[in-house]
């Protein structure tokens, strides 16, 4: 018996260990949302390219796009042109669209369209950078405002990070003369960059201009220039203008090096205006999104992984060890009597399609009916089969009556009754006035009363939404369920009603 | 919430089993699921039962299917009193007992006069298994109707009272006489109403009672004493409850025994589930008790020996008997 206790212990040990894992796993490391109220931001980014064609020239249009292979994962991506040849190519980390046609003319308008979400899976690549450089060549004047600007910048800096901001800093500041010499009275990002490229080149330190757009919604956009520098881990990115370091969560990177954004054969004034919009979506849906997008298919496993409509099914069936817990815990620790052992289950399935507050009274009015109906054919003394079909066929035709009245009458709930489970109900009904006849009308009442509530309270805990996505998203809980109820097969302990049962003990024990 | 743990506790101390503890430590571990159908079914009881030469009410014959329903005149013979019984019936339902005839008719035992086709539905009841655990089929036993001795006269009302000893690897450990009333309708079941009297292992003096979950004593139909009562053949009633185990292999078992006028202690079936209401009839805990049987045997396996009936019995009694009632 000892050994048999320790099996059981170590059964519900690893079950309990097993489905706290596996659920563990899917919140933090797959990152599943745990309840199905969150939300995740959507993007939806235009690019629209406008230019002039020339009649005469074929026309090939190059246009960076993002390469979302970091902290975004792109869910539909779409060319929208007319009459042009598209292609994507890779180079050197960017990703460049070419639009090409042999002849157009006139007003051109190209689309762009990326709809896309910050990344689910936390797992990083491991990121490869450049840690030294050749100097760039310069010459005179600039050699030597380059050359007096170093020398403090090295003075009062420690590494890579704290060097490049303080070069940063330097270049922006307005009454450096050195800076102001360099920077030639152009006071534009692109041009600090350059200088501070420059810079940063004497010293060997590489660096990569890093071209941005910020994801906010409705406001006009054009790509925002950041620098970054590689420390041998990480890219460090900078703010060329403030020299404030760390890229803000909103940006999105769309392409990096010293070209521009748009580039046009044969064609001129073209011009790229970037709108987008967000918008939320359930994070599960978004998830699933996402997953069929990237190669992690954490979710191809999952019950999201089956048919809509299985789905749907599947809902309802996970959700019956959690009904089946509730009678579990009712009649063995509570002792309350039930008709049946899993009778309570089914009706609190049937609650599903009627509502609680109609099935409670439909299911007293059909039972009292169906009742007294019973009764009634005991006087005929029929054999058990043609009894209880007599009651079934009853059962079909009050319901198919309540269902009729209530359309007549209005009331759209009546119709739910059809699917009300009949034999359920007949089998209830029968072996509730067994009950009846051979314990009494108290004791029917009291296991009537008592498999009700059960039901009610399987059905109200079997329905609540939050519920039933945590079961549905993670199944690993049923076996922390499983575990439970091994414990509770061993349970030795005193019912509820057994203590007002065995009262008469205590009574005389005081007295 | 704190009243409750205080019951709670207090229970705990006196030892009192609830239905989880018998299920998980008892039934679950010494009743072997094979051997249910010995008790479950009162026809192979009894077989049994005869083969171990073990008193049980006579037999008069078995109805299997509804065509043999045409055989009860046959089976009946002239006797005027006997008992149709479910063979898989629980908590005595679908049992009729017929006193007397009547002119063409049968009396019951409650004095209700009923039709030969009231059987016959009774017995077709019987066999589509409406009184049977679980609704199988099964078959209807007819047999001899117990006249119980004179003894009970004062302290039972119609019926027959019964002796329930409790027998846990073949050691009695605890006695309940059943006493019928008004309200059981003279059924000795005690959820149906019937009043459970305490009696004492050793001795067969009967000790207060219970009824309706309360502590009594006296019998609410007769107004009789139901303790004091002197048992008579009580060393007969142990010997036989102790060698059920023999006959039946499941070590934790309700014997139910009658005291027929003529024919002595007969055995009338075996429960598997005996209920736990004997606790509050003996005022006593079962806990304790069992313990005390398990330690015993795990006394004897060290030394391998086990004991026969007779002196399980003894045994029972040295540990359990001669209460002394507050």
């Amino acid at each position: 018996m000892r050994s048999l206790t320790l099996h059981l212990k170590v059964l519900i040990t690893v079950l309990v260990l097993l489905g706290v894992t596996v659920t563990c796993y899917q919140i933090f490391i797959l990152g599943i949302p745990v309840t199905e109220d969150e939300t995740d931001d959507l993007w939806n980014i235009d690019a629209k390219v406008e230019f002039v064609a020339s009649p005469k020239d074929p026309v090939k249009i190059q246009m960076f796009v993002p390469p979302l292979n970091r902290d975004y994962v792109s869910l539909n991506e779409s060319f929208i042109s007319n009459n042009y040849g598209v292609s994507v190519n890779r180079t050197d980390g960017n990703r460049k669209v070419t639009w090409s046609a042999r002849r157009a003319s006139g007003n051109q308008t190209l689309y762009y369209r990326l709809v896309l979400t910050k990344r689910y899976s936390t797992e990083k690549a491991k990121i490869k950078g450049p840690t030294f450089r050749d100097s760039l060549a310069v010459e005179g004047p600039e050699k030597i405002a380059a050359e007096a600007l170093m020398a403090p910048i090295r003075q009062h800096s420690a590494d890579v990070e704290t060097f490049v901001s303080e070069t940063i800093k330097r270049v922006n500041n307005p009454n450096d003369d050195n800076a102001k010499l360099l920077l030639a009275g152009d006071n534009s990002p692109m041009k600090k960059a350059q200088v501070i490229d420059l810079l940063l080149s004497i010293a060997h330190v590489p660096m990569e201009k890093v071209h941005t757009i910020r994801l906010v919604a409705d406001t006009p956009q054009s790509p925002e220039l950041w620098l970054r520098s590689f420390n041998g881990s990480a890219w460090l990115y900078f703010n060329p203008e403030t020299g404030e370091q760390g890229l803000p969560n909103d940006r999105l990177l769309w392409w990096t090096g010293d070209e521009n954004l748009i580039t046009v054969d044969g064609g001129k004034k073209a011009t790229v205006t970037f709108s987008m919009n967000n918008s939320e979506m359930n994070a599960i849906r978004l998830a699933k999104l996402t997953d069929e997008n990237t190669d992690a298919d954490f979710l191809e496993y999952s019950l999201y992984g089956l048919p809509l409509q299985t789905q749907q099914t599947f809902m309802i069936m996970v959700m019956i060890p959690i009904g089946v817990l509730v009678i579990l815990v009712l009649r063995n620790l509570i002792g309350i009597q039930t008709l049946g052992t899993f009778t309570p289950v089914l009706i609190a399935l049937a609650f599903r399609e009627t509502q609680l507050g109609f099935g409670i009274v439909l299911f007293t009015v059909i039972t009292a009916l169906g009742l007294s109906l019973r009764s009634y054919l005991e006087h005929l003394k029929l054999q058990m089969l043609p009894r209880l079909s007599v009651v079934l066929t009853f059962v079909v035709v009050l319901i198919a009556a309540i269902s009729l009245f209530s359309h007549k009458l209005g009331l759209e709930r009546g119709l739910s009754v059809a699917l009300f489970p009949m034999v359920i109900l007949t089998m209830t009904i029968e072996r509730l006035s067994i009950t009846w006849e051979e314990r009494g009308g108290g004791h029917a009442m009291k296991v009537a009363v008592g498999t009700l509530f059960a039901a009610s309270l399987a059905h109200l805990l079997m329905t609540v939404p939050e519920a039933v996505y945590f079961v549905f998203t993670f199944p690993a809980v049923l076996l922390i369920l499983v575990g439970f109820m091994l414990a509770m097969g061993r349970y030795r302990g005193y019912r509820l009603t057994e203590l007002v049962r065995f009262k008469a003990f205590l009574k005389k024990a005081d007295a | 919430m704190f009243g409750l743990i205080k019951t709670w506790k207090a229970l705990e101390a006196r030892g009192i089993m609830g239905i989880n503890r018998r299920n998980a430590d008892y039934v679950l571990k010494y009743n072997k699921r094979h051997l249910y159908p010995i008790v479950d079914d009162k026809i192979i009881t009894k077989e049994r039962a005869l083969a171990a030469g073990i008193h049980v009410p006579e037999m008069y014959g078995i109805i299997e299917t509804e065509k043999e329903i045409e055989k009860l005149d046959e089976i009946i013979g002239g006797r005027s009193d006997f008992v149709i019984k479910p063979a898989q019936g629980a908590g005595g339902d679908g049992i009729l007992v017929v006193a007397d005839r009547f002119e063409d008719r049968y009396r019951t035992v409650s004095g209700k006069i009923i039709s030969h086709e009231e059987i016959e539905h009774q017995i077709s009841s019987i066999l589509t298994g409406l009184y049977s655990l679980g609704g199988h089929r099964d078959r209807a036993l007819i047999e001899y109707r117990v006249t119980p001795d004179q003894i009970f006269k004062s302290i039972s009302y119609e019926g027959v009272p019964d002796i329930r000893i409790i027998v846990l690897m073949g050691y009695p450990v605890m006695a309940m006489l059943r006493l019928p009333t008004r309200q059981s309708g003279g059924k000795a079941n005690l959820h149906q109403g019937a009043i459970g009297v305490g009696v004492d292992l050793a001795t067969g003096v009967t000790l207060r009672g219970t009824w309706l979950n309360r502590i009594i004593s006296k019998h609410p139909d007769t107004t009789n004493a139901v303790d004091g009562v002197q048992l008579p053949n009580w060393d007969g009633f142990m010997k036989l409850a102790a060698s059920c185990y023999e006959l039946c292999g499941l070590g934790y078992i309700g014997v139910d025994m009658v005291l027929d006028q003529d024919k002595g202690p007969l055995i009338l079936e075996l429960n598997a589930r005996p209920g736990l209401n004997i606790q509050i009839a003996n005022d006593c805990g079962l806990t304790q008790r069992t313990h005390a049987v398990e330690a015993h045997i795990e006394a004897l396996a060290k030394d391998g020996i086990s004991e026969d009936a007779e002196t399980r019995v003894r045994v029972a009694q040295g540990l359990f008997g001669h209460v002394v009632q507050q």
